[in-house]
Parts: C-alpha cells; sequence; structure tokens
C-alpha cells in the first residue's frame, strides 16, 4: 500500500506518495521547476542544480536540488523565491555561455531570464548532465557510456575506450542528450555564438502564471519531465 | 605473544614493561617522521645504533625512533634524556661525538643546539625552546614518548587505558555524552559538533554500523593528520575503538591517503599488533565488545575527503560526493549508519574519557574547546606543526611561535584552512582561532593550515593559486562547481594579465556566491572562499590590477617590468651570468641593463644582485 505524506510547495498543500522526490510531485502538480540533468525513471544525481529550491529547515532556507530532495511530512519548500531565481539565472547562465548550440539549453537560459550572458562564450558540445550514462547503465544495463577524467577533464566516453561491443544501439543516449536539439536557425559557428531569445514570449506565458506549469513550448524544448512522462504514456 | 583477554592483562603488561625499562638510564629520541626522514635521518639513526654498538653501549641506551615532533625545519631533530637535550641539524658525522661526549661524559655539544633566530642565543633544551613554550601540546608531545611501531611503548606510556576504562564502567550511552559535555568538534574542516554526531549514530536504527577515520589530508602545506598518524597511530586506533563501542558499530576503516606512505605503513603496522594482542578482534578486554578495523588507500583525489565521496571511494565506486539531504550518520557507507571523524578528532577522544569532560571543555572559547594542531608555514622564522589551546590570537601563533617575518619585511595576510579557507589581514590578527569567529571573519579554521605571506604576495595572485588548485581537484560532477570555479579563474587570469574590469569584480563576487550557495559538496561550497576573502580584505590590490594595470607585490608577470637601477648598480656581472635567457647586457664595472623584450621575469637576476639594484615595477 501507497503511504502518503503531506508538505507545503509554495505555500500549497499538496498530498504525495512517500518516496517520491519534490521535483517530480512538484511536476505532477503543475509547478514549473526547471531541469536538464532530471530524466523521469531514472535516478537523480543532482548535477545541473537547476532544480534547486529552498527547503525550510526549522526556520533557516536550506538551499538544495529537488529532484534529490525526498518528501517527507510536514516539509515546506518554496521554489520560487528571489533568491532561487537569482541562482537559477546565474547557472543557467553559465550553462549557456558553455554550450550555446542547444536549444534545449537556450530554452533554459530564457526559462531562467537570462537576458545577457557575462562570461565569453565556448562551444563544447557536451555539458555533462550525464543523462545519456544513466540511461545506458539503468534502461539496457549496458554500461557503454561512462564519465572518465575529473573536473575541467571530465568527459562521456565508452569505459576505456574500448567497450563499443558493449553499446545495444537502444539509441536512448541520443533521445535524452540536450545538445542533439540545434537551435532554430541551426547550429552556431564558433566565434559567431550568440543568446538566442527568441522563445521569450513563452516566458510570458509562465511569468503570468507564477510557479505553474504552463505548458510552454520551452518544455518541450529541454526534455522537461512533464512532456517526457507524457512521452512514456503514449 | 600474550593475547590481553581482560584488563588485569592490560594493566599487568604495562607494570612489567614499566618494570623492563627501568634498567635503561640514557634514551636518545631521534624523530623519524617524513619531514626529518627528508632531511636524512634515517642515516643518523643507523650511524647512532652503529656507535652504540660499537662503544658497547646498546644494553643501557636505548635508542627511540619517533614520530614528527613538529619543529621539522631544524631536523634531523634529537632529544637526549636524561636532561632533555636537544640537537637540531644532526648529521651522521656527529654520531660519534654524539656518543662519546654526550652520552659517556655528559657534556653538551654546543655547535648542535638549537640557534633562536629571535633572541640570537643558543638554548640547551627542548623545554627552553620558544617556539614549543607557547605551545599546549596534548597530542604532539606523545609523539616523543613512543616508538610509533611498537605497540609496547604505547602501553608502557598509559595507552588503552581510556578504553579498559570507557569498555569496563561506562555505558555507550554515557560515553556519547562525555563526548557532548566536552565540546569536542571536527578537526577535518567543518568543526561539526562530535558529540552531536555520535549521538544521531547512536540512536540510528541499524544493527550494523561503521566508524571511519578520514586521513585522506589534501591541503596544500598542512599535515598534521599524517604526524599523528605516522607518529602515535595507536591513539588514533584506541580513539576510533572507544567511538565504536559507543556507536555500535564493530567495523572500522581507516581511509588513508596512499601518498602517505608511512602513515599507511605505520597504521597497518598498528592493527596488526593490535590483532595479535586481541585488543582487535572478538570479546575486547573480556567484554562482548567486538571490533576489527581495516586500513584502505586513498585514490588519490583531495575531493575524497569530503565524506560522502570517501564513503563511496570504500565502497569500491569514483570517488564523487552524493547529495546529503540524508546525513551519513543515518545513510553511510553501504547505506548503514556511519561515523566519520578526522585523525586528530579521533586522537582527542581517548584524553577526553581519560581525564573527563571538565578536563577537555577547560581549554578553549565557548564554543570551540580542546587544543588545535596547526601546521604553521610561509614567510616566518619558525615553521612546523603547532599545537595550542583554541582561543589563541593569531598574532601569538604567527609572531610569538613562528617568530615574526624573515628578511626583514612586513607581514601582510595569513592564509588560514588551506583553499577552502580565506585570507585574514594582519589588522584581523587579534582574532582568536575558533571555529565560528573565523569563519565570521571569512576564513575558517579549517584542517588548520597556516600559510604567513608578507610583502612579496600579490593576493590576486594567491586567489589565482588556490583556484587553479581547486579546478584540477574538482571532480567536475555539478555544475556550479565545475563550470563556476572554471569561470572565476579565467576572470582573475584576465585582471592578473591586465584585461580586467571593474565590472568584472562585481561578476566574481556574485558568481563566488552563487558557487557558495548551489554546490553539492563542502568543495564547491568553499571553493569561493579564496576570492570572497581576499574581495573582502585586499579590495584595493584588485582595484590596483585592473586601474592602473600594476602588482604591487610585483608578482603578476603581465603586469611588472624588470630594469636596474644605475646607480646601484656596480657592474659586478653577476645578474649577467645568472640570466639564462640573455636579457642582460653591459660592460664590467659599468651598469648594465635589461632588454624588455627577452627578459621573461623570471626573477633570478633579482635574488642574485647583493646591491639591490634589480627594481621590479
Amino acid at each position: 500500500m501507497l503511504h502518503y505524506v503531506t508538505l507545503k510547495i509554495d505555500g500549497a498543500d499538496i498530498h504525495a506518495p512517500k518516496g517520491s522526490s519534490v521535483l517530480e510531485v512538484a511536476i505532477e502538480y503543475g509547478i514549473c521547476i526547471p531541469h536538464l540533468c532530471h530524466v523521469p525513471g531514472l535516478s537523480d544525481i543532482g548535477a545541473c542544480r537547476l532544480c534547486i529550491v529552498e527547503n525550510i529547515v526549522n526556520g533557516r532556507a536550506q538551499v538544495t536540488t529537488s529532484c534529490t530532495l525526498k518528501v517527507q511530512e510536514g516539509m515546506e519548500v518554496r521554489t520560487n523565491t528571489d533568491r532561487i531565481k537569482r541562482l537559477r539565472h546565474n547557472i543557467a547562465e553559465l550553462l549557456v555561455a558553455e554550450a550555446p548550440n542547444s536549444r534545449a539549453i537556450q530554452d533554459i537560459a530564457v526559462r531562467c531570464g537570462v537576458k545577457e550572458v557575462r562570461y565569453p562564450f565556448r562551444n563544447n558540445n557536451c555539458v555533462l548532465c550525464g543523462r545519456c550514462v544513466r540511461a545506458c547503465a539503468e534502461i539496457w544495463h549496458a554500461n557503454a557510456l561512462g564519465f572518465v577524467g575529473r573536473g575541467k577533464d571530465r568527459h562521456v566516453e565508452r569505459p576505456l575506450n574500448m567497450r563499443e561491443e558493449f553499446c545495444k544501439q537502444c539509441d536512448y543516449c541520443i533521445q535524452l542528450c540536450p545538445m542533439t536539439i540545434t537551435p532554430c536557425d541551426g547550429p552556431m559557428k564558433p566565434g559567431e555564438e550568440y543568446l538566442c531569445g527568441k522563445c521569450e514570449s513563452q516566458l510570458m506565458i509562465t511569468e503570468e502564471v507564477p510557479d505553474s506549469c504552463a505548458w510552454c513550448r520551452l518544455g518541450e524544448g529541454f526534455n522537461c519531465g512533464r512532456y517526457a512522462g507524457l512521452k512514456a504514456v503514449r | 605473544m600474550p593475547m590481553l583477554a581482560t584488563k588485569k592483562d592490560l594493566e599487568f603488561m604495562k607494570e612489567r614493561l614499566l618494570l623492563d625499562r627501568k634498567k635503561i638510564d640514557k634514551t636518545v629520541i631521534v624523530c623519524g617522521g617524513t619531514g626529518c626522514k627528508a632531511s636524512h635521518s634515517q642515516a643518523v639513526i643507523d650511524a647512532i645504533n652503529q656507535e652504540l654498538l660499537a662503544q658497547d653501549m646498546d644494553t643501557t641506551v636505548h635508542l627511540r625512533i619517533t614520530g614528527c615532533h613538529g619543529f621539522c625545519e631544524q631536523g634531523p631533530i634529537m632529544v637526549i634524556e636524561p636532561g632533555n637535550i636537544f640537537y637540531c641539524h644532526v648529521t651522521p658525522e656527529d654520531a660519534h661525538e654524539i656518543v662519546t661526549t654526550t652520552l659517556q661524559n655528559g657534556e653538551i655539544i654546543e655547535r648542535l643546539l638549537y640557534n633562536d633566530p629571535v633572541s640570537g642565543k643558543k638554548i640547551r633544551t627542548e623545554a627552553e625552546i620558544p617556539f614549543y613554550i607557547a605551545q599546549d601540546r596534548q597530542l604532539l608531545s606523545q609523539n616523543r614518548e613512543i616508538n610509533p611501531c611498537s605497540l609496547e611503548d604505547y602501553v608502557a606510556a598509559g595507552g588503552f587505558s581510556a578504553l579498559s576504562k570507557a569498555i569496563g564502567s561506562l555505558a555507550p550511552q554515557e560515553i556519547v555524552h562525555e563526548i557532548k559535555v566536552s565540546g569536542l568538534r571536527g578537526r577535518g574542516g567543518g568543526g561539526f559538533p562530535t558529540g552531536r554526531k555520535w549521538t544521531e549514530c547512536y540512536e540510528a536504527a541499524g544493527d550494523e554500523k561503521y566508524v571511519i577515520c578520514n586521513a585522506d589530508e589534501g591541503d596544500p602545506g598542512a599535515y598534521m593528520d599524517r604526524c599523528v598518524l605516522e607518529g602515535n597511530p595507536y591513539l588514533v586506533l584506541e580513539g576510533m575503538m572507544i567511538g565504536a563501542y559507543a556507536v555500535g558499530a564493530s567495523k572500522g576503516y581507516i581511509y588513508v591517503r596512499n601518498e602517505y606512505p608511512l602513515a599507511v605503513k605505520h597504521a597497518r603496522l598498528a592493527v596488526q599488533q593490535a590483532r595479535k594482542y586481541g585488543l582487535l578482534g572478538e570479546d575486547i578486554l573480556g567484554s562482548s565488545f567486538c571490533f576489527d578495523v581495516d586500513v584502505a588507500r586513498g585514490g588519490g583525489a583531495f575531493v575524497c575527503g569530503e565524506s560522502t565521496a570517501l564513503m563511496a571511494s570504500l565502497e569500491g565506486k569514483v570517488g564523487e560526493p552524493r547529495p546529503k539531504d540524508v546525513h551519513t550518520v543515518i545513510d553511510g557507507l553501504w547505506h548503514k549508519p556511519t561515523t566519520l571523524n578526522n585523525v586528530e578528532t579521533w586522537a582527542n577522544v581517548p584524553s577526553i574519557i581519560l581525564n573527563g569532560a571538565g578536563w577537555f571543555a577547560s581549554k578553549g572559547t565557548k564554543g570551540s574547546k580542546g587544543t588545535k594542531i596547526l601546521a604553521l608555514t610561509g614567510r616566518i622564522k619558525n615553521t612546523g606543526l603547532v599545537e595550542i589551546a583554541m582561543g589563541t590570537p593569531i598574532r601569538d601563533v604567527v609572531f610569538g611561535i613562528g617568530g615574526g617575518a624573515i628578511d626583514g619585511k612586513a607581514i601582510k595576510a595569513v592564509q588560514t584552512g588551506g583553499p577552502s579557507g580565506g585570507c585574514l589581514p594582519v589588522a584581523k590578527f587579534d582574532l582568536p582561532v575558533d571555529f565560528d569567529v573565523l569563519y565570521e571573519a571569512g576564513s575558517m579554521v579549517g584542517s588548520g593550515g597556516m600559510v604567513v605571506m608578507d610583502e612579496s604576495s600579490c593576493m590576486v595572485d594567491v586567489a589565482k593559486y588556490f583556484l587553479t588548485f581547486l579546478q584540477d581537484e574538482s571532480c567536475g560532477l555539478c555544475v556550479p562547481c565545475r563550470l563556476g570555479i572554471d569561470r572565476m579563474l579565467e576572470i582573475i587570469t584576465d585582471i592578473t594579465e591586465g584585461r580586467g574590469t571593474l565590472a568584472q569584480i562585481d561578476l566574481l563576487e556574485e558568481l563566488a556566491d552563487t558557487v557558495t550557495q548551489t554546490s553539492l559538496c563542502g568543495l564547491g561550497k568553499t571553493a569561493a572562499n579564496p576570492v570572497l576573502s581576499t574581495l573582502r580584505y585586499f579590495r584595493d590590490e584588485y582595484e590596483d590590477h585592473i586601474i592602473k594595470k600594476t602588482c604591487p607585490a610585483g608578482v603578476c608577470k603581465a603586469l611588472i617590468e624588470y630594469s636596474i637601477d644605475a646607480e646601484k648598480c656596480t657592474g659586478c656581472g653577476r645578474c649577467l651570468r645568472a640570466c639564462i635567457h640573455g636579457a642582460i647586457s653591459g660592460e664590467k664595472k659599468e651598469p648594465h641593463v635589461i632588454n624588455p623584450e627577452l627578459c621573461q621575469k623570471c626573477g633570478i637576476c633579482r635574488s642574485e644582485c647583493q646591491q639591490e639594484a634589480i627594481l621590479v615595477k
């Protein structure tokens, strides 16, 4: 039998099954928390830090990722305070400066209110969200992909660069990769990157109904859990 | 080898050892710690041994090879008892003279005595050395009493009596309560109250629990954990055994950094010997307490000093941290309740149990109790390991124990707490070494590193150094730490190379705040401290780099230029010969000149010049 707990997200009383994460519950209830590394059905590692929320513990607001935070009876979570918005904006800015060549990441930047990028652009083709690595390990148990290296040298590769035969060619890694969706105007050349911002009108919708999911096209772009969940149902 | 089956066996062993040792009338104590080993103390030990054999004194004179004494820069260090005679910089050639003059005739060799750089006087005994006098050496002083490879030495010095007291007459709750009352806080960096950690672990549900000793010390310039584990592994082991008994664990791990070969060796030896004596295993000292310890070697990542990354590494996974929404005292190693403490924290436990929580709490300040070992390094006269009571002002450590600046330069700042700590200016030197006070000031006690800097250090360059270190050591899992540190370093590099703008300082501050608040683990959460603290106290230096495009300390190469003061230059030609880039030209006895196009700003000429004619602008 499922046990339920009651918690407060942004002031709303919410009934949620025990063991689920705050992010999953929020998405289910239509509360919009931007996220990148979270994929429904896969384990959460808290890598992208976009889904940060304030968890009120003994009157103090602790910043933590909602994907790794499990719901608890009586807990109070705030997803859309000024502090969270500012921190989320800065993380999204770091991400889009690193990999502007992805519509998913450009959309996240728009959703988090990034209006200008204060760092020089780099044209990297991976932001190490780890979606592919976890999908490979957890859906097919193939382990054909893994993280190699530390810090600046961290990258995704076939372990020991020789596990090609482990790949079951399921294409999940490609489907889940945020870098495979190129910006609407086509790929940007190195040195010519820019902040797209074309979907800013979508932001209006999310701003009019604060902290609730308006089924904006942005979510589809960055493979938001709500759309991904829908796809799974179909 | 006798098994110590009961408490009485332990007491009997101690009495017998003390009786045996009454025959020895003289002891030569030589430091065999890593610091002294690097200054060839092994050769000194061998030479003294040979000399004692040759003079037929090996039965009356006891040669004890110990762990670190703390005064590493004077190594190899030798102390002769009775008399407390202190010799430093001993060489193997001195062995014959030491044995004949000091041991046989009781005379002192002036040449080997310590020369105090502050007063300029020769000092005869260890007890009179200012470096030691100003300290409160509770843990470090035990190092010279025992050979770290000999469990007998430790027992003779009163070892394992705290364990015997704990499992003989105290209930686990009482031990946890005692630690809580003592006010002991984690010595590894965070300063988390140890008593609270133990209470939570004690109360956590589960019949299988673990204790871990974190000896994966990696801060640049800090080595107190290495010294304690190398010099007195039994003390750490005893602390762990008491902790395991208190929280209900039956298995422990010592996670030692692989780059500390001597610490690995001594920890392993200690565990093996304790097993042989029955101090580890089943029914320890006649009680129903069962406990065993394994020594695991760290794989060489700084981030593995973080508790969850360390546990992942112990489990055989990649050493990466995981979110700590549920504490490790409830969900730790293999998802079991786990108490993880630092080497120094464990080492403090036996004396608290033996002398009582009140004794421990009598030292220190309101929020920080007991003593703390600091690794004092940098531009001061005396460097080494220093143990002080908590609450001692930084000024007393730097100017009292450290003896003040060298080369007549003015001290500018002290960097405390390693890469996660911050830089405090001289104006803040009256602050006590206290977890809460230093945190408020934008730095931290951390694991205890203390690097003193004088006016020849550029604070922007210092921040850049620590960021480079952290960028290398970040695991790269989460975005704020991986990209945030990278971008902070990018901005600081711009500033040191003259491309900085004032707007970048604001961006740097905002980014530092984001990294601090949103990173996954402790490494990222504290990574911005070097930047934030230098910005807080040395903002003028940042502004000089940006507005005036100069580096006041003459460190940042892109902003400085070397030239020769024609009035001071005597044309001796030293700099000309020393310059490997061929950038200096000039006739003999005529002032020389530096060709700025060829000059690589390495500074060799400046250190060679005896007239101080090389100018840096």
